[in-house]
């Protein structure tokens, strides 16, 4: 289980990674903490030619306001999340789910940027960003651009990310001090990949009610108006998610849901 | 005996091996450096069963890729039993013209580097027209199907019957349960590897093979068979182990080809398992079917045992235990700790596309407590009673010991029942059926589940010989060497990988000598230091090794006493050993060990002319006044919650109350149960290693093969009945596998406590929520229909 | 390429390949063997080394990312007072038994009581997760880790 040979650069500056990822073509590919394409290397499912290390580059690891959300740098680790070490704007959800991703010795090195690029269907950050209807900004050689999270993945371990851009940051809306959330990860022990996720958040001042059913392999399926979610549509998003009702699937993304949703509303 | 008991049996003393754990200074296969070493990669079947039309090397590479053909000389495997019947399947270690499983080697590659190695793999070409694979165990015995041997008339391997009449308990039992239930394949998965690194030393003209293994002078026997050189110019190092539990206990293919090619190209070459391997090679535990039926009185009490029972035993046969020693003890210990009036067992070891089957702590035990203790609580269920009352009613009891079976186990000694009534006591039955009737707040559903097993360790001869298989233990010998300075040396010839052999040994050796452990150094599993041992497997070396030990060193004392009493003008007789000094009982005169040894090493002028030359070395042997081995028993008792929303079960309480007789190092007793019911929790809830209709593993990684972690195991609280073994030196018993019998049985049983009224019962491991929410839901569609 | 990074204190050059991982330039080419390797997917925690002072799975960390770096292995913790202190209840509460987890299951051990000084038993065997030991059931660890936690705040 030994990665296969490919070339390293660590570029100094973030117009540079683009340079070099633009010019690297296919076989270029960018690496950030690593922790989700190490594995995929020492398993030799992914054979890159060339790895552009941007871990360290400062345009990433800015976190800023920008008045009605925060700006969280790509490089940001999920670590630094869960500490609180950098600004969270949803008032916990964020370091909460943080807190949940793999392990701390993972979360150490892992970043934002990159479990988002890597966009693995259960993964936390994809899932938790669609349900905050959150932005991702990315960066290539014709300039910046900001794209809904909830459209970000296309489907599993793909993204609407050109071949050049790199993802700057995430920009995530302030919720106020009456949002209310919930976020019920399912999997079998603590760390490993969720079975099932729901998620509900309810933000009366940012008009704002959406649920998430996650991890189902595939895009996050988000309900954008979720203000009267009953059981009964309950059911009925997780079976819009993919999942007929009476089936394994659909009862344990139904009762992630649910829970989800009992928890943002303190029943 | 007391003046020893704070350092000696039964003391909890500390590890001696702790120190170099504890700093990264263990020494594992891994951590082998040599001169020149080069990496060994393998090339491995990627389908299950398929016929080799080609093997190519790609060009320049042919002097660093080898298969079999390259392989001149060089033996199958062959692991037969003499059991009638039995039907030879014969390893290559690297596969010619055909392969039977998933991860079968079929070339070796050769580089500086592992990374390099595997490059090198990548660019070998196999032309495989694939067949169609037998995966299934129980279609596999069907006539008909494709065979995984061709050669053979069907996929049995060796079919086996018990067979009592028991029409009159068939006519006449008032309660009849009968159950099909299953355990999953697992994959052992200790956290090290396997490992092999070969040399080649020419002044000795002798291989050295160092592998991370359990029973090194049997690798080294196996090795000699294979190689074609004789067992002397071969030593086996198995140097620190990181985790056995059975894995460990085999002659490799990889062994053999590392051997090979040591010698081959006249440098140290190595190989280390990596886990992709582990999990998509070596899946090869557990696996068995039972369609069992249980009689009883409409009181509960069992009357009788009808079984068939199939073991999933893989494609070929392991050295030394062969593909059908697991399916051949289900019959001899299905009975369980029970009496009975009539059994009947048919079994079945069959052959599929898989890796073959190896012994897991426990080997057949596990599964066979599994099926045994859900058909009693079936029985109980039906009779209306409590689980432990229908136990209680046909455990045997201990005015009954010695007691022999109704399979001819000769079960040693033990309180069985106590150990049920205090599991019950100490779990606190009547607080958990409270709480059940009260209900759980978050709505989850408690219930409550025992199971209690026997374990026969450390058997012999008597009980090998008849499987006829490569191996057959008997005896053990240890040479025990008080060197110049005192300090005492133990060689044996098993192998200590987590036990903590290196401590318990010395205070057995304390117990005899008064020596400080402090001054004990074990030598352990190196076929060229030690005594030939069959090595580490079956809960045996506490009994065998200590027996050994101890034996070794009460022949060093007579010899000790000779020497010091001589020194002391006073008969050997009235010297006390103890705290490292030879003292003149009755007296405040003394000598050192040391002081001992120094004269008869350094100083032997002082000595009379007609001492004994035999000296302070000694290899002596020790074998149980009978071979039957020792049981230990536990009775397991738990309380979980299950949540019947997403199919999940919290264990809230778990008791072990176990009998290990006299417990050398009850700290590292503990230390074995905690370990092995972590496994058994495994077992029951987390590990399986699916395959696909192909033949194809479907977890490859430790996220999808499921270990349990610190939340997954609770704080288990163990309790002790010690009732020494009357066949073995300190009463000991064999107790390193126990912890992992029981909890698939006794989890399984508290979900379906919990599950009962719902109409749920499962008998399938692991519980996982997908088997649990699927259960529920087909139960509410038949509550539904009917 | 050549990798300059501290190891233990002390500067320390490899000539590693990119693909090197950090487990591997330390056992291989450092000859530091006391960081054992599991999984070499970041599941099994075997191989945790602490970088930059932060635990991290050196089996999917690319060495050539570590360049500058200031790495820490077991071998690096003799005379470090926590891990000290863990070793002597590691050593009471019997939570080793093969050993092969045990320099990881040390590294995160000392991250948990340096970083959650108020940790309780459930939150040990959260922060555990990571970190597999196929031998102990965990008892002794669990209570190893409570052991020095409980002795630092009585210590104050």
């Amino acid at each position: 289980m030994k990665a296969p040979r490919f070339a390293y650069e660590k570029p100094q500056s973030l117009d540079a990674a683009i340079r070099l990822l633009a010019d690297g073509g296919d076989g270029a590919k960018l690496i950030a903490g690593g922790q989700s394409l190490g594995p995929i290397l020492n398993f030799r499912l992914a054979q890159p030619e060339l790895l552009i290390d941007i871990r360290t580059l400062p345009e990433l690891r800015t976190v800023r306001d920008e008045g009605d959300a925060v700006f969280l740098g790509a490089g940001t680790t999920h670590a630094a999340i869960e500490d609180g070490r950098v600004c969270d704007p949803t008032r916990g959800l964020l370091s909460a789910v943080a807190r949940t991703i793999a392990y701390r010795a993972v979360r150490n090195r892992g970043t934002l940027g990159g479990s988002l690029a890597h966009a693995d269907p259960a993964a936390d950050w994809v899932n938790l960003m669609a349900l905050l209807d959150a932005e991702i900004v990315a960066r290539g050689p014709s300039g910046e651009r900001r794209l809904h999270a909830a459209a970000f993945v296309r489907g599993p371990l793909t993204t609407d990310l050109a071949a050049d851009e790199i993802i700057t940051g995430v920009s995530v809306r302030k919720l106020s001090g009456r949002a209310r959330w919930g976020q019920y990860k399912f999997n079998r022990k603590p760390g490993e990949f969720a079975e099932a996720i729901g998620g509900f958040v309810h933000d009366p001042e940012l008009g704002m009610a959406r649920a998430l059913v996650g991890a189902i392999g595939d895009a996050p399926y988000v309900v954008a108006d979720a203000m009267r979610l009953d059981e009964p549509a309950m059911h009925d998003a997780v079976s819009r998610a993919g999942f007929a009702d009476g089936t394994y699937e659909h009862q344990i993304h139904f009762a992630a849901l649910k829970r989800a949703t009992a928890q943002a509303r303190g029943a | 005996m007391t003046q020893s008991a704070r350092k000696g049996v039964g003391a909890r003393l500390r590890r001696k091996e702790d120190e170099r754990f504890l700093r990264g200074r263990g020494d594992y296969v891994g951590n082998i450096r040599m001169v020149g070493m080069l990496d060994v990669a393998f090339v491995r079947s990627p389908v299950a069963h398929a016929r080799i039309r080609a093997v190519r090397k790609s060009p320049g590479l042919e002097s660093v890729v080898f298969t079999i053909d390259d392989l001149t000389g060089v033996k199958p495997i062959v692991a037969n039993s003499a059991l009638k019947g039995f039907k030879s399947a014969p390893q290559h270690v690297l596969a010619r013209d055909k392969v039977r499983q998933v991860g079968e080697l079929i070339a070796m590659c050769v580089a500086p580097s592992r990374a390099e190695a595997e490059d090198i793999a990548t660019q070998v070409e196999l032309d495989l027209e694939e067949l169609p694979a037998v995966v299934d165990m129980v279609a596999a015995i069907e006539p008909g199907g494709p065979r995984v041997h061709e050669e053979w008339s069907d996929n049995v391997v060796l079919e086996t019957l018990v067979d009592d009449d028991l029409s009159t308990i068939r006519a006449n039992a008032a309660i009849k349960v009968q159950r099909r239930i299953r355990t999953a394949r697992q994959c052992m998965s200790p956290m090290e590897g396997r490992g092999v690194v070969a040399h080649y030393d020419r002044r000795l003209d002798q291989l050295t093979v160092h592998s991370a293994a359990q029973m090194p002078h049997i690798n080294r026997a196996g090795l000699s068979e294979c190689l074609g050189i004789d067992q002397g110019r071969i030593r086996v190092v198995a140097p620190d182990v990181g985790g056995g539990f059975g894995y460990k206990g085999i002659l490799l293919p990889e062994e053999v080809c590392l051997g090979w090619l040591a010698m081959m190209l006249g440098r140290p070459v190595r190989w280390l398992e990596d886990r992709f391997e582990q999990l998509a090679a070596n899946a090869n535990c557990r696996e068995h079917y039972y369609d069992i039926t249980g009689y009883a009185t409409a009181d509960g009490r069992l009357l009788a045992i009808d079984c068939e029972a199939i073991v999933d035993s893989g494609a070929y046969s392991s050295y030394p235990f062969s593909a059908c020693l697991e399916a051949a003890q289900v019959s001899s210990i299905l009975p369980g700790p029970y009496r009975m009036d009539g059994y009947r067992c048919r079994t079945w070891s069959a052959a599929t596309n898989k890796p073959p089957i190896l012994p897991y702590r426990g080997v057949a035990r596990t599964g066979v407590c599994f099926a045994l203790e859900l058909v009693v609580d079936a029985i109980a269920r039906a009779a209306g009673k409590e689980p432990y009352e229908v136990r209680l009613a046909c455990l045997v009891p201990p005015e009954a010991m010695p007691f022999v079976n109704i399979t001819k186990k000769f079960f040693d000694s033990g309180d069985y029942p106590e150990a049920l009534r205090r599991a019950v006591r100490v779990l606190d039955l009547p607080k958990w059926r409270e709480r059940q009737k009260r209900g759980e707040p978050d709505g989850r559903r408690v219930g409550v589940g025992l199971a209690i097993f026997c374990e026969q360790g450390a058997h012999g001869t008597s009980v090998y010989h008849g499987w006829g298989i490569p191996m057959v233990p008997g005896h053990e010998q240890c040479t025990a060497r008080l060197s110049p300075d005192g300090v005492l040396e133990l060689r044996i010839g098993a192998h200590s990988h987590g036990q903590g052999l290196e401590t318990t040994l010395a205070q057995v050796a304390h117990e005899i000598l008064g020596v400080d452990p402090d001054n004990v150094r074990l030598i352990h599993g190196d076929t060229a230091l030690t005594p030939y041992s069959t090595g580490t497997w079956g809960s045996r070396c506490m009994v065998m090794s200590g027996g050994a030990v101890a034996t070794a060193c009460k022949e060093i004392e007579k010899r000790v006493r000779a020497i010091a009493g001589k020194l002391m003008e006073v008969a050997g007789d009235d010297l006390v050993l103890e705290a490292g000094r030879v003292r003149v009982a009755g007296t405040d005169r003394s000598m050192s060990l040391a002081e001992v040894a120094h004269v008869w090493y350094r100083a032997p002028q002082l000595l009379p002319a007609d001492v004994d030359p035999a000296g302070l070395e000694t290899t002596a042997g020790y074998k149980a006044v009978r071979d039957s081995g020792t049981f230990s028993y536990a009775c397991h008792a738990c309380a979980v919650a299950v949540d019947t929303e997403l199919g999940t079960i919290e264990i809230l309480d778990y008791v072990v109350v176990e009998d290990g007789g006299t417990l050398v190092n009850p700290m590292i007793v503990d230390g074995q149960v905690f370990g092995g019911t972590a496994q058994g929790i495994g077992t029951a809830l987390y590990e399986e290693m699916p395959f696909d209709a192909q033949g194809q593993p479907l977890a490859s990684t430790l996220a999808d093969y499921m270990l349990p972690g610190a939340t997954e195991v609770p704080t288990i609280r163990i309790e002790h009945i010690e009732t020494p073994s009357p066949l073995s030196y300190f009463g000991q018993k064999g107790i390193g596998e126990g912890g992992a019998i029981a909890p698939p049985a006794a989890i399984t049983n508290a979900v379906n406590d919990a599950l009962a009224d719902l109409g749920v019962e499962m008998l399938e491991s692991p519980i996982t929520p997908r088997r649990l929410l699927t259960a529920l839901a087909a139960a509410r569609a038949r509550r539904g229909a009917g | 390429m050549t990798l300059s990074l501290s190891v233990n204190g002390t500067p320390v050059e490899a000539q590693v390949e990119p693909r090197t991982s950090l487990a591997d330039a330390l056992r291989e080419h450092l000859m530091l063997t006391g960081t054992n390797v599991g999984c070499e997917h970041g599941v099994c925690g075997a191989c945790t080394v602490l970088i930059d002072g932060a635990p991290a799975r050196s089996c999917i960390t690319l060495a050539v990312a570590c360049d500058g770096a200031d790495v820490r292995t077991i071998e690096g913790l003799d005379e470090d007072p926590v891990a000290t202190a863990l070793r002597e209840a590691f050593a009471a509460e019997h939570a080793l038994q093969c050993g092969y987890c045990t320099p990881g299951m040390l590294v995160t051990a000392r991250d948990i009581v340096l970083r959650l000084p108020d940790a309780g038993e459930p939150r040990v065997r959260e922060e555990l997760a990571g970190n597999l030991c196929r031998c102990t059931g965990y008892v002794g660890i669990v209570r190893a880790i409570l052991r020095v936690l409980a002795e630092r705040k009585t210590a104050g």
